[in-house]
């Protein structure tokens, strides 16, 4: 127990947290900082097109059938955390249902920075992991969010007693892959596979990617930081979901994904990655979807639980926590 | 030179900015105009420019000029209907002179 604490306690040094808390600290003293929207923008497809490029490459370079099981698994997830708020937040007094069900496809969904904080941390951790584990996002993300679409549309129509509103899942999948971070991912995969993209990659996106994760890190915590307004305004029964939601994803899919490790050999690294995932909640390309999707959910209760409080927990407890956990599974 | 024309204003939140030109163009407006905007209202600060992870919370401005007060009446009705139960809008409308000679 106190090596994982050691472990644990090493990961919380890790710049990049250090980044995400400074930016909560500037932006909670009212800075002027600002960094501009398209420069963020930019940094994420940057990130997630590095992200691609890298998982394409090593489907290149792998066997295609070790990716069905984690995959699975991804969606498995997606749907179930989506049903976990269901019947857990939902049935919290004064919490209305759609609210707590787009919170739960929100933290379902996945988020493209944290998924970019966890792999260098990995690498520095020197934890092997398959590279095209990052491609699962969009397995666990479209799942989540078209779940907690339908679950919110079935129950609003029920109540309201029309039943003619059918839900239409092809145009939440389609938003979901036309959305700009999963097309950034999905592009770099298809150019890692389909080309030979390792001298630009080598040269150009390898070299960059810390830099610009860890001032993403910077405008995520800002971005935490100013939304905590938000989140005062909606019960506190959304602050302690998403606090403890994150935490409780990645443990069952961390499971799952050690289940997969005895079955096919899955690396635990993988498993890690899986758990990040989970743990994650969607940042960019969720709370747009969510917002034409259930339009009577309240913005400021998803955006303001997933954004000031889950986003910070996955990348400042969770990445160590599994990091940590992994390092001591590989007897460290 | 100049003609009385009707300018509807509605300044909406940005996810329904695609919708919302699409909606005036289908009702029969030969155009209109877009703009960033931000604000207070009854539903929260919403702001544009500062670094915002997701576009939920910005606001655009849209007008659209009219020959005719019934088409600006009838967009506003076809907003009404589907967008202000759920979303942060607003709508008004002025009489302007336009001054180049256009057919609205």
């Amino acid at each position: 127990m106190s090596d994982f604490l050691t472990l644990f306690i090493k990961q919380l040094q890790s710049p990049t947290l250090g980044f995400l808390i400074g930016g909560v600290v500037v932006a909670s003293f009212g800075s002027q900082l600002a960094i501009p929207d398209s420069i963020y923008r930019f940094i994420t497809f940057f990130l997630l097109l590095k992200i691609g490029l890298s998982g394409g490459i090593a489907i290149r370079n792998s066997n295609f059938s070790e990716v069905l099981l984690p995959a699975l698994a991804a969606v498995v997830l997606g749907i179930v955390i989506v049903l976990i708020s269901r019947y857990t937040l939902a049935r919290l007094p004064g919490i209305k249902l759609p609210d707590a069900v787009a919170t739960g496809g929100l933290f379902g969904a996945v988020s493209g920075s944290t998924l970019a904080a966890v792999l260098p941390q990995l690498d520095s951790a020197k934890i092997p992991y398959e590279a095209w584990t990052a491609a699962l996002y969009p397995f666990m993300d479209i799942p989540a969010l078209v779940t907690a679409i339908v679950v919110a549309s079935v129950y609003i129509s029920k109540r309201t007693g029309n039943t003619s509103d059918k839900v239409e899942i092809w145009p939440i999948v389609k938003e979901s892959l036309q959305s700009s971070a999963v097309t950034a991912l999905l592009l770099g995969v298809a150019l890692g596979i389909a080309t030979k993209p390792e001298p630009v990659y080598e040269s150009f996106f390898s070299p960059l990617f810390r830099g610009f994760l860890s001032i993403l890190m910077i405008i995520m915590g800002m971005e935490a930081a100013q939304r905590m307004n938000e989140l005062r305004k909606v019960a506190q029964w959304f602050a302690i979901y998403a606090f403890i939601a994150p935490i409780l994803h990645g443990f069952l899919a961390f499971g799952l994904g050690l289940v997969i490790h005895k079955i096919t050999g899955f690396s635990i690294g993988g498993a890690v990655v899986l758990a990040v995932i989970a743990a994650s909640s969607s940042d960019i390309s969720g709370p747009p979807t969510l917002r034409a999707g259930i339009p009577s959910a309240n913005p400021s209760a998803y955006i303001g639980a997933s954004t000031a409080i889950g986003t910070p927990v996955a990348i400042a407890i969770c990445i160590p926590l599994f990091i940590g956990l992994a390092e001591m599974m590989l007897g460290r | 030179m100049s003609q009385q024309v009707w300018k509807l204003v509605i300044v909406a939140e940005e996810i329904l900015s695609k919708k919302l030109t699409k909606l005036i163009k289908d009702a029969g407006a030969t155009g209109y105009t877009v703009m960033a905007a931000g604000g207070e209202g009854s539903r929260n600060v919403r702001s544009t420019g500062e670094p915002s992870v997701s576009h939920t919370l910005s606001n655009v401005k849209i007008e659209v000029l009219t020959g005719t007060r019934e088409l600006a009446d009838k967009i506003t009705h076809l907003i009404e209907s589907k967008y202000y139960a759920d979303y942060s809008i607003i709508t008004y409308i002025s009489q302007v002179e336009a001054l180049r000679d256009h057919k609205f």
